[in-house]
């Protein structure tokens, strides 16, 4: 994907967080971004590492930070919680230009602003956490598990707290299991 | 046995203490060739003072590290919730030597001309990498081990880079806030010390900030948003004002200096110039071949090579030493990316397709890692967001550079060129399948 069409997701995303009322700030958008990327599969190319919330893209980051640059986003203190992610005055310009990409990758982008979009920064780092340790053992490993790799990596994350992400992780693959099947449904049609 | 201790004169910290532990680091090859390495690359060229050297600044970076880390683990200073991150007496002396190193080798994996000619590395190679190699090569590990207690190698490399370059290396929450005194992206003391040292020797004052109350009110707190326990360097509320200073001065530092175009023009100048040199067009990553090139090589053979018209390299080099560099056509302004935020782009784009390629180059470099939230303890002892209690940080803009660059001989017609065409290259192209 070239660099302006990400930046167009990015919009996108952002966009939708903040309709579904989230709170949108960056831990949100960097979740969300690692959801649609490992599990949407939808080619953003960023480099997740496992970071203090869980799932982590330094790159993004720069990207973030990039976008405010050009306008694209800007940052809406929201005491006491710090600052949601909101969109900017150029953000228009990216919409207009990318109504294809965007369109491409809207019910994606709303399928993890729906879900993920309203859950707390704790929240995130488990799920996000949980969907990292799947990714790693492999879907076929049982929650048991996988739970107790949770638990290696973030150890702050108790067994039941780690146990009900993993569950939420596995309702949100089979989710996107849904998704990926209606799509090729259309292209079949198409 | 008491350790002698040692004293460096220094312009921007005065006098850098070190013992002799610490004076065995600073003698050793890897560091010593931090003398020839230039901290701002060519930047001589345009800010005349600026011929600083990593060796000076990795002194500085010590000297701040030491006094961070005193003043975040005083017992008086240390959050009722972090007391338990704090390792024992023992441990934290052991951590505090390890802190110092780290911060004092955290430069040595760095290439002739610092950062210039970076991208030269073969793939996955960074200077820190090298930095890394070096801190674990049989040279510096005899070091490690011939001191009382021995230092672990790996713990130097992991404060000296990081967890963002070390990604598939876990970090203690302790060794996370320790690697953040040196590398952090908020109150990282390489930074404070590049500030203060690179606006120092270029004679500009925007890199000026007070650090000495910034390092007195530095702690350990965890992040102030949604109930998260992550621990963190943060502020006392008094130091919100340094803390303003500090990310304004960077943020200054970066617009006026270090993406200067004429700097930057001479930074693909020298690359262009390394790639036709070095062997295969790379950097090698062998650590012998690493040690023994520095700037005062490269030097040497840009001055051979720019009176030398046979070579492939000659017309880089001469550019450089002839001054002869390329000039600024476009440059990122306000107006056209209103209509086109990739307006420089679409320029390069369009002057390639007019001009001699080879004699056309972009540019476009923005300020990362800019930190502007991190956790502040009020004065009744609330840990709350900085952007809460400062509206400057909410404002606080990002700098960013997109350039396009002409050769001399053709930037009379290329200005004509552009001033006639503007309108059509920015504008906006519809998105195609």
């Amino acid at each position: 994907m070239e660099r302006l069409q990400r930046v167009a997701v990015i919009v996108s995303l952002v966009e939708k967080l903040n309709s579904k009322g989230s709170w949108s700030g960056e831990t949100h958008v960097q979740k969300t971004m690692y959801f649609l990327q490992e599990l949407l599969r939808v080619s953003l190319e960023y480099d997740f590492i496992l970071y203090k919330h869980g799932p982590y893209s330094f790159d993004l980051s720069d990207d973030i930070t990039a976008m405010r640059a050009d306008t694209l986003l800007k940052l809406d203190p929201q005491p006491p919680y710090g600052p949601r992610i909101v969109l900017g005055e150029e953000s228009e310009q990216v919409k207009r230009r990318f109504p294809k990409t965007i369109a491409q990758y809207n019910a994606e982008t709303s399928f993890v602003a729906e879900r993920l979009g309203p859950m707390r920064v704790v929240e995130l780092e488990r799920v996000a956490t949980a969907l990292y340790v799947t990714r790693e053992l492999g879907e076929s490993a049982d929650c048991e598990s996988r739970a107790r790799r949770v638990r290696e990596l973030k150890p702050h994350i108790s067994l039941e707290q780690a146990c009900d992400a993993l569950r939420q992780v596995d309702t949100f693959i089979e989710g996107a299991r849904t998704l990926h099947a209606a799509h090729q449904n259309v292209s079949a049609h198409a | 046995m008491p350790k002698h201790f040692h004293e460096i004169r220094d312009p921007i910290h005065v006098f850098i203490r070190l013992d002799t532990d610490e004076r065995s680091v600073l003698d050793s090859r890897p560091f010593q060739r931090l003398r020839y390495v230039h901290q701002l690359a060519l930047t001589y060229l345009v800010y005349p003072g600026a011929t600083h050297r990593r060796f000076e600044h990795s002194l500085g970076v010590m000297e701040l590290a030491g006094r961070v880390f005193d003043i975040v683990t005083a017992r008086d200073n240390v959050d009722s919730a972090m007391r338990d991150l704090l390792p024992t007496d023992d441990a934290l002396r052991y951590w505090r030597r390890v802190l110092r190193m780290a911060a004092l080798c955290h430069d040595i994996g760095h290439l002739p001309f610092s950062h210039a000619g970076e991208e030269l590395l073969p793939e996955g190679w960074t200077h820190e990498r090298l930095t890394s190699e070096n801190i674990r090569s049989d040279e510096m590990q005899n070091i490690w081990t011939a001191l009382s207690p021995p230092l672990r190698a790996d713990d130097i490399v992991k404060l000296a880079v990081g967890p963002k370059v070390l990604r598939s290396v876990s970090f203690s929450d302790w060794e996370t806030v320790l690697a953040e005194i040196i590398v952090g992206n908020a109150f990282g003391v390489d930074r404070m010390d590049y500030l203060l040292r690179d606006s120092y020797h270029a004679g500009v004052m925007y890199g000026r900030f007070d650090h000495f109350r910034l390092i007195d009110t530095l702690r350990i707190l965890p992040p102030g948003e949604d109930g998260d326990r992550t621990p963190m360097l943060g502020i006392e509320q008094g130091g919100l004002q340094s803390a303003e200073a500090l990310l304004l001065a960077r943020y200054f530092m970066f617009a006026q200096l270090y993406f200067h175009p004429v700097r930057r023009i001479y930074d693909i100048h020298l690359r262009d110039y390394l790639r036709a040199w070095l062997h295969a067009g790379q950097y090698s990553i062998n650590l012998t071949d690493h040690l023994s090139l520095t700037d005062n090589d490269v030097l040497f053979a840009i001055q051979r090579a720019a009176r030398d018209s046979a070579l492939p390299e000659h017309d880089p080099a001469r550019r450089i030493v002839e001054r002869d560099h390329f000039r600024l056509l476009y440059e990122r302004n306000p107006i056209d990316i209103r209509t086109n935020i990739d307006a420089a782009r679409a320029v390069y784009k369009a002057a390639c397709d007019t001009f001699p390629e080879s004699l056309v180059r972009y540019d476009s470099v923005v300020q990362r890692n800019v930190p502007i939230d991190f956790p502040v303890l009020t004065s009744d002892g609330r840990i709350v967001s900085s952007l809460d209690l400062s509206d400057t940080l909410n404002n606080v803009p990002v700098a960013k550079a997109d350039y396009v660059f002409i050769a001399p001989e053709h930037r009379d017609t290329a200005k004509r060129w552009l001033e006639t065409n503007r309108d059509t290259i920015i504008a906006p192209k519809e998105e195609v399948e």
